[in-house]
Formats: structure tokens, sequence, C-alpha cells
């Protein structure tokens, strides 16, 4: 896999997450995303492996990639403060057609970090959107305010609905469709609310070796038996695909 | 009379079994899937699809992978869409290099089934058993359990797959007393070693993680130990495989006893053009070649 170094040009903290920020000016589609890593290979074989991370926002000239520390890569992305080495943009991201009315967006947690550059995209088409976003607790969902008028649910009642994203999302099947990321119980229950006749796509974290196609790890089981890789087929997969 | 100085490209060719590689570099098996094939043009002197088998296999249910110091354990389990779709997707990895196709079965029969069906493939050069998978006939021992079983496994490929290069992949444990054997059934060639057997355990949530197989930086010194001693007790060439991550990693291998180098998991991280080019600028070093490295220690 290729990976290119690129000079981290802002480092942000918004509430528990770390917002990095590089230039990068090729195309960017909402849902994919890219292996990340510090730079330095091949003399840092530990950990050797990169890390799978959603564009978050891209404006054509800078991408940045929002976070949580969750573990050593992580940990070692969050204290970059000149390079790092990122792939090219990865994976399948959002299906956008516009077609019937507004849409919804939800995030559980660090599933938010790619609703940001998927509203961009439904602005530039002029569809109308709803965000709804869930935290575990107040000091996260600070990252709410980069989304105006999101409608925010925190699981210890911090801030926001008392709740998870669904308990701030009443009536998902009114919408023409939902686009969802986050842990893999709430995106079925996404599914499950948004019921069959609304386009419902999800992005599915999975823990990834390779972003290529070539480990076959980040798996996720699919309806019609067997798996798919969430790096290839997904990260966004049509809902009625999946097996939860 | 004036010999030619070898060209850079000329100096990283090595035969193995008779079939000419343009570089000792292969793909370790299940590590490189066709999206990836745009990175290896011009780099792999063959190509090594994951492994199949004779049915479909859905592979493990998730996690499969959680990463360890310098490595990665992982439980796939064989995910592949069986023998028939494999061979109508074989063209998709046509490079123009020679193929070697990568096999696995529950017991002996398979094997055989297997290397009949690909021994009829104009298309493959050589097969390469992977043995390390459970026998179901002796209770789930791997083919690798010890000589016996092995040899049994060899012997009877070798009759279904009579006219082409037949490789042995052998795990670590035994491997000096298998690769004997191997040799002795009929191996055409070995390759040293698959997946050291490895676990993983969650501590937060007090379970265990994944039980499957330790690949990448972690256990190239095991791999190097095992094509070293194999190299001294067999007389047929030898594939190394086992945390291969750079060219110098490469350039080791060989000196040990390898005639071929397989990449694994350093492609998932790396470009593979760079650890060619790094074997490359060694070999300049060195003033040697490809082939005056294998077993020049």
């Amino acid at each position: 896999m290729k990976f290119y170094p690129v000079k981290v040009e802002a480092r942000e903290e918004i509430g528990g997450y770390t917002l990095l920020h590089y230039r990068w000016d090729g195309p960017v589609e909402p849902g994919q995303f890219v292996m990340a890593r510090v730079a330095g290979y091949p003399v840092t074989f530990d950990p050797f492996l990169a890390r799978p991370f959603s564009f978050y926002d891209h404006d054509g000239e800078t991408a940045s990639l929002l976070f949580e520390v969750r573990g050593r890569g992580t940990a070692l992305l969050d204290d970059a403060r000149d390079k790092i080495e990122v792939t090219a943009p990865l994976g399948r991201g959002f299906r956008v057609n516009g077609a019937g009315g507004p849409v919804a967006l939800l995030g559980g947690g660090i599933g938010v970090a790619p609703l940001k550059v998927l509203s961009r995209r439904l602005e530039s088409m002029s569809i109308p959107y709803d965000v709804f976003l869930g935290f575990a607790d107040a000091r996260y969902s600070d990252v709410a305010r980069e989304f105006p008028g999101a409608r925010v649910a925190t699981v210890d009642g911090s801030t926001g609905v008392r709740g998870t994203v669904l308990d701030a999302a009443p009536n998902l099947d009114r919408y023409a469709a939902v686009y969802a990321c986050g842990p893999n119980p709430m995106l079925a229950a996404v599914k499950r609310a948004a019921g069959e006749n609304a386009t419902c796509q999800l992005s599915v974290e999975e823990r990834m070796g390779c972003g290529n196609g070539s480990c076959n790890g980040c798996v996720v089981p699919v309806r019609d038996g067997g798996y798919v890789r969430s790096c290839i087929e997904g990260p966004v997969f049509d809902a009625e695909v999946l097996a939860w | 009379m004036v010999v030619r100085e070898k060209t850079t490209r000329e100096k990283l060719a090595v035969e193995l079994c008779g079939v000419a590689l343009e570089t000792p570099l292969m793909p370790a098996s299940g590590t490189m899937a066709k999206e990836a094939l745009g990175e290896v043009a011009g780099v792999y002197g063959a190509i090594l699809p994951k492994t199949t088998t004779p049915k479909e296999r859905a592979g493990n249910p998730p996690p499969r992978i959680a990463e360890t110091p310098a490595g990665m354990v992982n439980s796939i389990g064989l995910q592949n869409p069986g023998v028939e779709k494999f061979l109508e997707g074989l063209d998709d990895f046509d490079l123009g290099l020679p193929v070697f196709v990568s096999v696995a079965g529950d017991t002996v029969d398979e094997f055989v089934a297997l290397c009949e069906r690909l021994s009829v493939d104009s298309r493959i050069s050589a097969v390469e058993l992977n043995l390390s998978c459970p026998n179901v006939e002796h209770g789930g021992l791997t083919f690798c359990a010890g000589p016996a079983s092995v040899e049994e496994a060899i012997h009877a490929s070798r009759a279904a797959f009579p006219d082409k290069p037949l490789f042995a992949k052998l795990t670590n444990e035994g491997v000096v007393a298998n690769a004997v054997a191997a040799e002795g059934a009929g191996a055409d060639a070995l390759t040293v070693i698959n997946t050291i057997p490895a676990l993983t355990i969650d501590p937060e949530r007090q379970t265990v993680l994944v039980r499957g197989g330790l690949s990448g930086p972690a256990i190239k010194p095991v791999a190097l130990r095992a094509v070293y001693d194999v190299s001294r007790a067999v007389s047929i060439p030898v594939i190394a495989s086992g945390g291969v991550a750079t060219g110098t990693d490469a350039a080791e291998f060989m000196l040990a006893g390898a005639t071929a180098v397989q990449v694994g998991m350093a492609s998932f991280v790396r470009e593979p053009m760079e650890i060619l080019r790094e074997f490359s600028d060694y070999l300049e070093r060195m003033d040697t070649t490809a082939s005056g490295l294998i077993g020049a220690l």
C-alpha cells in the first residue's frame, strides 16, 4: 500500500476528539476513508499497521481526520505535530442521489466523523437534511457545535436528550434517506427505525489490517450469507445488504 | 571475449524449480487481493493468490485480526469462493507473470481433487499446498502435525499434479523433520514458514480476542532460523515466508538459503516496489546477484 507523507497543517481538540488537518487536493467522496499512521517507516515496525479514519472534512485543498484516542496507533497520531502518512482515499462512500426529500444523518460517538463532509455534499446538491448525534457525555458532544441545528443525545443526560442517538431522532421513517455511522448495534437499530421505504446507508467501523482488500480482516456479515470486506465493498453499505 | 555487465533487472532474476522469476519476491498467500495488483507489476516474480479450497468457505466470524507488537494475529478462516469460481476469476491476476496457486483441503482426498483440477489449467505454473489447515480425518491436527501426515498429503498430491512444480508450505513446529518428509514424498520446493499459532486477549472484556496465527516482523527471526535449518537439511529449494518487511530482510532470507521470498503483511504498510528497490540496492552495494545470494553465508 502506498502512503503519502503529509504535513499536519493544524491540530484541534474538540471535546474528547482530535482533528488533524492536512493538504489533500485530490477528490474525496463522503464516507471514504484513509489508512493513517505516524511518519517514520520502515524504522518503526511497532505498531506495524496503519489505522483507518473516515474523512471528516475536505474543502478541495485540505482534508481533516477526526478521531478518538483509543490505543497506541491513535495515541501516536494524537502526538504528531509535523508529518503523518496517509493513503489515497479508499473504499465506497455514501451514494447520494437527492431524490424524494429531506434526509437524516446520524452519528454515534466518533461515528460523527464522516457526517461533516457528507453534509457539505448535501448542501452542494441543495438537499435538506437533519443531523442527530449521540455521545457518551457532554465532553464528547462538544463536536456537535460543528453541526448547527443538530439534535443531541447523551447517555448520561448531561447534554440534550438522555439516551442514544435514536432517542434524539424519532420518526426516522419519514425521511427519504437515512445515512448513519457508529457502532454496529447502533447501526442495526438505525436500520430498523428507518423502515423499509427509506434509503438507508450505514458506514461501519471495523478494525482493518490492510485497507486494500487483501487481508479479509475487516469483514461484516451479509444477508445472503458469508462476509464482505468493509474496506472495498464498504465502509458504507446499503442497510438491506447487511445481516444485522 | 567481453562479458557484458548484467543489468539491474538481470541481477534480480532467479530460477525456482525451472520457473524463471524476474525477481525473487512474490506475495505470501492470503495477503494480496486483486485490488492490490496495481502495486506489484514489475515488483514480483510470481503471483500467488489467496488459498483456494474445493468448496466456498465463508471464513470465520469477526473479530479476525488483532495487532500485536510488530505483528498481527489473524484468524480469517480461508474465506474464498471455492476452486471453480477461483479459476473463473484467475485471469484477473494475469500480469504476464507465473501464477502459483495455494490450495487447502480438509482431507488428503480434497488435496488430490484440487491438484487434479489445477493440473489441467495451463495458466498455473505451480501449486503450493497449504498444509497448516486441520486434517479432519486426524482429529483436527494440521497436516503439519508430523512427517507421516506431511508425507501422505504430498505423496497423494504429487501423483495428482505430476507435471509442474509442487510446493509444500510448512509451519514452524517440527519444520526440519517435516521438510525432510516433504522432500522424500516428492515436493519440488518448500515454503517456510506459515503463521505461528498465537492468541490475543481483550483484558477489558476478559475474552479471547483472536486465536489464530501470528505474522509480521515479530516472527522474522523465527522464520529465518527455520529457513536456515531447512535449507541445510534438504536439497530442494526453499521459499521464505515470515516477517519480510524490507529489502535487506529478503536478502537475509536468501543468504540463509532461500531461493525466493514471500512478502506478506509488509505489503499492507509499504509499497512492494520499495522493498524491491531496497533489495536491488543491497545487491549493488554487495556487488552480487539475487541468485548469488542463495545460501551464500
